[in-house]
């Protein structure tokens, strides 16, 4: 079973093995608010509004997460997980990307590949060879989405995070997210991280625009 | 933590006293698990006593209505003091479970 940074970083690669163009902060924070996640969900951590506590600091297993683990263990200070989110977005978004993006290779799910960029670059694709992942990970989204069922936390979380980062309209038509607009307001409001991330990235957002209006024409 | 439970009008009422938080959310989960049995239709968790929940705990309440809905019974809330309340509506709670003032007006609530 892949973890929820593998799910939303495979859920970010195209056809051509290319991630889908979205606002870098987008990304990174999103890959951190998965990381927090699969942290909860394997018991290491816990959270309200204003604390992220470590519950038990015995590494996962996955080097993806036990990175992220250690530094807030060792941190003397209790931050809220706004500033977690914040701090691993910045420090350790990219590195995490790329073990989830290894991880992906090794189980067989992507290939690496690496094609020539104006001659002398070299660029790294990773195209999906077995898209049976995919496929069950765009099932999950789907059925959670299109019911008004309770859902699983976990589905509640994955879809914060694919709809934080940008990536239901790869996924969904456009009047097909916007009927589905409500659900997905539901489902944003049950995972504690996946509201702060989503504050976060909206925040850094509206701060990008105010900025670009104040830009000289 | 403290989970004691009564059946009472038909529904079995599980009250917790103190807070769920991760340090005992397992505990909580167990003990939650093993009251409920299979004759159970409806399910009130009553909150009156309840002083703090944690992500970890409002997963196990989530988890439970899951467990819950699966089978066609019923999770309902009750007595949740303002603070509690506030925080199950902010995480979208009341959208999904009925949420009572008091345990009678729960039980009220499925004569009707």
């Amino acid at each position: 079973m892949l973890n929820l940074v593998e799910e939303i970083v495979l859920l970010m690669i195209d056809d051509e093995g290319s991630f889908i163009p979205v606002r870098d902060t987008a990304f990174d924070h999103s890959v951190a608010g998965a990381v927090l996640m699969d942290l909860a969900f394997a018991n290491r951590i816990d959270t309200d509004s204003d604390r992220l506590t470590v519950i038990d600091s015995s590494p996962t297993g996955s080097a993806m997460l036990d990175s992220a683990l250690s530094l807030i263990a060792s941190s003397e200070e209790t931050r809220s997980p706004s500033a977690w989110i914040a701090a691993l977005a910045t420090d350790e978004a990219r590195p995490v990307r790329d073990m989830a993006l290894d991880s992906l290779v090794e189980r067989g799910i992507l290939e690496r590949s690496g094609a020539k960029f104006l001659w002398v670059f070299e660029r790294l694709r990773h195209p999906i060879v077995d898209d049976r992942e995919e496929r069950a990970v765009k099932r999950r989204i789907a059925g959670v989405l299109l019911s008004d069922d309770i859902p699983d936390p976990r589905d509640a979380a994955l879809i914060c995070l694919a709809d934080a980062c940008g990536v239901l309209p790869a996924i969904f038509s456009v009047q097909e997210i916007e009927k589905a607009r409500p659900r997905i307001e539901q489902l944003r409001k049950l995972d504690l991280i996946g509201r702060e991330m989503s504050g976060a990235i909206e925040e850094i957002e509206r701060s990008i625009i105010v900025a670009m209006s104040y830009m000289p024409h | 933590m403290k989970v004691t439970t009564e059946r009472q009008g038909g529904a079995l009422s599980i009250c917790v006293d103190g807070r769920i938080d991760g340090s005992n959310v397992v505990e909580f989960e167990e003990a939650v698990r093993a009251a409920i049995g299979d004759e159970d239709v409806v399910v009130i968790m009553d909150f009156g006593n309840l002083l703090y929940v944690s992500s970890a705990g409002l997963r196990a309440v989530l988890l439970t209505g899951k467990r819950l809905r699966g089978r066609k019974s019923e999770l309902v809330l009750c007595s949740l003091s303002d603070p509690i309340r506030k925080v199950f509506e902010i995480s979208g709670f009341d959208k999904l479970f009925a949420i009572h003032p008091t345990r009678g007006e729960a039980l009220s609530s499925l004569a009707d």
